[in-house]
């Protein structure tokens, strides 16, 4: 049988996403995760990892490239692709906040007419202010977004939070939770069809895992 | 190369698609098969326009379908729309004309629509939809005949390995009629069934005060996906008579469709529930190994002629001829049979024309090429055979079996047991 190709987002979630699908059964040779491959097969040959640009997984599976992938709910939203999200991994976990200096607290940002905002997630954003009822002009950017606001590009900016360090060493603030974001397992809708026991029993076996660590982080 | 003064001129709108050679016979040729087993099954041909007015195709349509149509005004100032699909101009012929017919209709379609959307795994902007409409049965028969149609159409074409997923949207309906939600609500829960998001369906559920039996149920849909097995675990869920009617009548099409030796092509998913906004019963879509999205789609749509006179039941579905043409596996015979060296005798005529009656191909070259020139020009098409005339009496065929000089009886005799 063809192994199933799993689609993982290079960087920040590899190595804890590997190690959940290695407690679910699914182990992998350290060699060939720590070289710089980009694709290889867990010990039993049922499935095949590619690594990908996290922005390009929700793409790599929606085209049926990869029959299923991991990605952060963050990048899953922004990209609007049109995919199964059966389950959620409990890992990765973080927010998507709106930043900005300490001064911008006190505004009332429903207010503000020329409000700019550097993002890197210029559709959530603007899903975002629309709501809000806020008018602000997105300026899309792909990295370092915190910069912006200290070279006077934009007012406010949206990241991605999971400690907080970042804001705080340049001297910025949380001013909202846009969205709440964890890794997330993703599926191809004629993978899932065309080859339903295999993928059902894959997830039953990573949720039996997320179940189990869960469990445990109560106990705790 | 002439200056142009605008470059648009030359180009194509995004999502737009010239075809020609290869890809444009095996449109066609795709296109033959599936009407041909459309006939085979009863069905006759509609030709609807292919603009009419908005308000027409908007009829119960998605927001997310209203906006990817094509619009524009006539001179009266009313608005008008390119089709996005055929099924909404079916629904506007049969109520408005054919109401008082005998039943059931059985109508095919092939043709192009349009919508203003990202183009995506071989869908363009202007794309072809092949498919039935069976009008005037609200019978599981019906619903297994549609379903047996596009497994016949998906074997006719030779796609490989398919399967198809179905659904029944009154189930999900008949347990969510007490909650009493609004459009978006509702079409925000069936999102989330349709993603099998379950932290997201949860949430939800508590957001809409939607608690007991009726949450169970809901939370229970995205996993109902599978065999037999399915229905009667979906059973025990059902909270009303209406949620076990629509059970019924699924576990009805199953069993007609098993009877038929197709039950290894089904995968009963109650996690089916997105779609155009009109559907009421079964629906189901086709997919493919190699094709990441669904080649065919349809269902079970009973209120929808209603909005144009006659209150009639019906079911449907159409398929991609595009996406279907990135995972047939025919093989189309674009080249020509002959090439034929242009010369003035009629005997040369009378054999090409006695070629062609039997169903070949036959160029007949009109750039005054000779020999060597006239067997580079057959290659270069891929010709079978090249024939050169002599003297209207001796030829040269030259083909894979090499090159023979022979008479006119000869000849003729050798093309007779040519075939395509």
């Amino acid at each position: 049988m063809e192994p199933l190709t799993v689609a993982l987002p290079k960087g920040r979630m590899q190595g804890r996403v590997l190690d959940l699908f290695r407690a679910a059964g699914y182990p992998t040779d350290q060699n060939a995760t720590s070289s710089r491959k980009l694709i290889f097969e867990d010990a039993s040959g049922r499935l095949r990892f590619v690594l990908a640009k996290p922005a390009d997984v929700p793409i790599y599976v929606e085209y049926g490239a990869a029959d299923l992938g991991v990605v952060g709910e963050d990048v899953l939203r922004e990209s609007d692709c049109d995919l199964y999200e059966p389950l959620m991994l409990g890992l990765a976990r973080c927010h998507l906040a709106l930043a900005g200096p300490p001064e911008m607290r006190h505004r009332n940002l429903r207010l503000e007419t020329g409000l700019r905002v550097a993002s890197k997630y210029p559709r959530l954003s603007r899903e975002y202010f629309q709501r809000q009822g806020i008018a602000a002009e997105i300026i899309p950017m792909s990295g370092s977004v915190e910069l912006a606001p200290f070279l006077g590009l934009a007012d406010l900016l949206v990241d991605l939070v999971e400690t907080g360090r970042t804001l705080r060493e340049n001297g910025l603030v949380e001013l909202a939770t846009i969205m709440e974001s964890q890794a997330t397992l993703v599926v191809n809708r004629a993978s899932h069809k065309l080859r339903l026991k295999t993928i059902q029993e894959l997830i039953g076996n990573l949720a039996t895992e997320v179940a189990r660590r869960r469990d445990e982080e109560h106990a705790e | 190369m002439p200056h142009y003064e605008n470059q648009l001129v030359r180009q194509l709108p995004y999502g737009l698609a010239d075809l020609f050679f290869e890809q444009a016979a095996a449109k066609t040729e795709l296109e033959r098969i599936l009407q041909a087993t459309f006939r085979q099954w009863g069905y006759g041909r509609i030709i609807p326009p292919t603009f009419q007015y908005y308000e027409t195709l908007a009829t119960e349509a998605s927001p997310e379908l209203k906006k990817e149509m094509y619009r524009f005004f006539d001179r009266e100032g009313h608005i008008l729309a390119l089709r996005p699909d055929m099924t909404v101009p079916t629904a506007r012929l049969v109520g408005t004309k054919l109401y008082d017919q005998i039943l059931p209709l059985r109508f095919y379609y092939v043709g192009s629509v349009f919508r203003y959307e990202e183009p995506q795994a071989g869908r363009r902007r202007e794309f072809t939809q092949a498919g039935i409409e069976l009008i005037g049965a609200a019978t599981p028969e019906a619903d297994a005949e549609v379903v047996a149609v596009a497994i016949a159409a998906l074997e006719a074409m030779d796609i490989g390995r398919f399967q198809i997923n179905l659904g029944q949207v009154a189930f999900l309906a008949a347990i969510l009629s007490e909650a009493k939600l609004s459009h978006s609500d509702l079409r925000r829960l069936e999102r989330a069934i349709e993603r099998r998001n379950d932290v997201e369906l949860q949430r939800m559920l508590e957001e809409l005060g939607i608690a007991g039996d009726a949450a169970r149920a809901i939370r229970a849909i995205p996993r109902l996906c599978g065999d037999q097995g399915v229905l009667h675990e979906a059973q025990r869920l059902a909270t009303n008579r209406a949620a076990r009617l629509a059970l019924e009548h699924l576990g009805r099409v199953y069993d007609l469709l098993c009877t038929k030796g197709l039950g290894g092509h089904i995968t009963l998913d109650l996690g089916e529930v997105r779609g155009m906004g009109y559907y009421t019963g079964i629906t189901f879509h086709g997919y493919v190994a190699g094709l990441g999205s669904y080649i065919c789609g349809g269902g079970r749509y009973d209120g929808l002629i209603a909005h144009f006179g006659a209150d009639l039941p019906a079911v449907g579905f159409a398929l991609g001829v595009e996406r279907s043409m990135l995972v047939t596996r025919l093989d189309v015979d674009f080249a020509p049979d002959i090439v034929m060296q242009g010369c003035e005798h009629q005997t040369c005529g009378s054999l090409v024309a006695m070629a062609r009656s039997r169903g070949l191909c036959v160029e007949v070259d009109v750039l005054g090429r000779r020999g060597e020139e006239l067997v580079a020009y057959a290659r270069a098409r891929g010709a079978r055979h090249s024939i050169f005339c002599r003297d209207a009496s001796t030829y040269t065929v030259a083909d894979a079996r090499g090159s023979r000089r022979m008479g006119l009886p000869e000849l003729q005799e050798e093309i007779a047991s040519w075939n395509r």
